[in-house]
């Protein structure tokens, strides 16, 4: 069963009295061990799609079927708790919550799913581990450093242990090799814990990365290859 | 629960100088309400103690066929025996005195100038005792005996006939036969009263020389008691006509506050000021906290958006905000409370004399009053005021499109 499945996808904006086009007629579907790019140019309507398929956005038309059951018209809080449960997120700014250690922002993906405080540190630190930030729980967002700090956000994103884990461009804000490591990580997260990545990125690396690449032009899809994992585009 | 409040907490403390000023005005609301609050309870306090002691004593005792009439209806109907019912009163451990007062009228003349006067028959030592006459004598001294030719006049009435301490006056009523009456009295003192019109009239004869006059000697108008305790006035208003009846004596009784309507409209005046001072008060705290939070909620939107992103219901949201206004207004109010109980002790230590309340011939010391109950409605109304002031904001952040917000810049 794929995890995710779209039919004929649309999104328009109000921009003044003008409507501009989001995304247009999008199909696609998405395999549970989808290593996946949505690449394009600003503007081509990645982050919208993205947006959608996150169910942080509705579309104007359109079907989306998530691990088979037909989220499209599912109200604020089916969404929300769908999000939370099943979703990961990964934003371009590591959108740390100031104020929290870098603990209590991992273990805040699981303080909104009301578990216990005992599992949700043990389950935050074990989350840090795995990106590679192991003793550096205590350490609030301004004492990290970038790189370290999207790593936080990677691990707030795998700590509830989601489906798929979509990622906005997660790359704009690092350097160069800081982004290459990050993108290390996502693909031995993929690999070792067989969560299902979605990016949206205009970064070469990651496109080159991901085992399917979907273009997008003007808000269409314009090509959907399906390569083998580290394979030149 | 202790996790958001912790997270409250912390985002309190993200704009340090920020919530140190709107938290201050939390602080210097609960001090202007707790201190207001001591400061009127202690004024109430006097002017009750100036109404019971401008009655001379707490209950008043009246023949039962005065029971629920005005005073002036009341003026002809006098108690008898009035010393046999002032002896079963004594016998109470609540009661200190108990003093008859006749009530007269009529013309009090020296030389060729007359006024009008109200009298009052009264035992002199009692008076002194419990009254507010003892405090007001500006000339000569007060009534020594009781059965004495003297009488006491307010300024206004002494300059109206022109009198003064010392000089022989004439004193004129109508008995309750219907009568006229008269008897030469010498001015014993002058008294400065301090509500202007009791002032202009009021006159105060020993009661043996005004039963004379009235020629009602063993009666009076009332028998007013004085108990050692203010507390137990209800209670003795209940239980006196019950104990008096069981001796043979039916009375009708009226406490200090039946007819303390003045006491009652200054409590009502000083009550509706708190009031109108609390609502601005108010006002301006909700004004001044709603915009920190409402700028609060501008600065954060990008990290309202990522909570809604990463599944935060939006009820959460608002209540996370919500917790910040009501941390703020229990911090504030803590702080509030510490500072209020410090400021109440130096005033109270620092002496400074306050003039005298409405109605009243004394002055105070300033004390604050200590008043639990104010410090409990400070929490709960800052809480509350700060509850109010963080909702927009609050549903504000709570129904923001998470996509926009992730965009906000």
């Amino acid at each position: 069963m794929p995890i995710l499945e779209t039919r004929g996808l649309t999104k328009t904006y109000r921009l003044g009295e003008e409507r501009v086009v989001g995304v247009v007629d999008a199909s696609l579907t998405l395999a549970q061990e989808a290593f996946a790019v949505l690449a394009g140019p600003s503007g081509s309507g990645k982050t919208t799609l993205l947006n959608l398929l996150g169910l942080l956005d509705t579309p104007d038309s359109g079907s989306l079927i998530f691990e088979g059951t037909d989220v499209s018209t599912l109200d604020e809080r089916g969404r929300a708790r769908l999000r939370r449960e099943r979703l990961g997120f990964v934003f371009q700014a590591h959108q740390l919550v100031p104020v929290l250690s870098a603990e209590e922002n991992v273990a805040l993906a699981l303080w909104i799913r009301k578990l216990p405080e005992e599992t949700c540190r043990t389950r935050a630190r074990a989350a840090l581990a795995a990106v590679g930030l192991g003793g550096l729980e205590a350490r609030r967002p301004d004492a990290l450093s970038g790189g370290q700090r999207q790593r936080v956000a990677v691990a707030r994103a795998i700590v509830g242990e989601p489906a798929l884990v979509l990622a906005d461009e997660p790359t704009a804000s690092l350097d160069s090799e800081t982004a290459g490591r990050l993108i290390d990580l996502f693909a031995r997260i993929h690999a070792e814990r067989g969560v299902a990545f979605l990016f949206s990125s205009h970064d070469p690396r990651i496109v080159q990365r991901a085992d399917r690449r979907i273009r997008l032009l003007d808000g269409r899809i314009t090509a959907d290859e399906h390569v083998a994992a580290g394979a030149c585009a | 629960m202790s996790r958001w409040v912790v997270l409250a907490a912390r985002n309190l403390l993200r704009h340090g100088r920020r919530t140190f000023l709107t938290g201050s005005i939390v602080v210097v609301g609960f001090i202007a309400v707790t201190m207001t609050a001591g400061f009127v309870s202690q004024t109430f306090s006097a002017l009750k103690d100036a109404t019971i002691r401008s009655v001379g004593g707490h209950i008043r005792i009246l023949d039962p066929r005065a029971a629920g009439k005005t005073d002036d209806e009341a003026a002809t109907i006098l108690l008898e025996d009035w010393p046999g019912l002032a002896g079963l009163l004594s016998r109470d451990p609540r009661v200190v005195q108990a003093m008859p007062k006749l009530s007269f009228f009529g013309l009090v003349v020296k030389g060729d100038r007359s006024a009008a006067y109200l009298g009052t028959g009264t035992i002199p030592a009692l008076e002194k005792q419990a009254s507010l006459a003892a405090d007001t004598v500006v000339s000569g001294a007060f009534l020594s005996r009781n059965d004495s030719d003297e009488i006491m006049l307010g300024t206004g009435l002494a300059r109206a006939i022109g009198a003064k301490a010392g000089d022989l006056v004439t004193v004129m009523t109508t008995t309750p036969d219907g009568g006229i009456n008269a008897v030469d009295a010498t001015v014993a003192a002058v008294l400065g009263y301090p509500v202007k019109e009791l002032d202009d009239r009021i006159l105060f004869m020993p009661y043996g020389a005004a039963a004379r006059l009235l020629k009602v000697e063993g009666k009076a108008n009332s028998v007013v008691v004085l108990l050692k305790d203010d507390r137990d006035t209800d209670l003795e208003a209940r239980e006196l006509p019950k104990a008096l009846a069981l001796e043979g004596r039916p009375v009708a009784v009226k406490t200090w506050l039946d007819t303390a309507t003045f006491y009652k409209q200054v409590k009502l005046l000083y009550a509706s000021i708190f009031f109108f001072m609390g609502l601005v008060l108010a006002v301006v705290v909700i004004l001044a906290t709603a915009n920190t939070m409402t700028m609060s909620v501008f600065e954060r939107t990008r990290e309202i958006g990522t909570l809604l992103a990463i599944g935060m219901e939006r009820s959460s949201i608002r209540t996370l905000f919500l917790l910040e206004g009501i941390l703020l207004g229990l911090i504030g109010s803590g702080i509030g409370a510490v500072l209020s109980l410090l400021l109440r002790a130096v005033l109270n230590a620092s002496g400074i004399m306050l003039p005298p309340p409405p109605g009243a011939t004394r002055g105070n010391v300033l004390h604050v009053d200590f008043i639990p109950l104010s410090y409990g409605i400070g929490f709960a109304a800052m809480s509350l005021t700060l509850l109010v002031a963080a909702w927009w904001p609050a549903r504000r952040a709570s129904r923001l499109n998470p996509v926009e917000a992730l965009g906000h810049v």
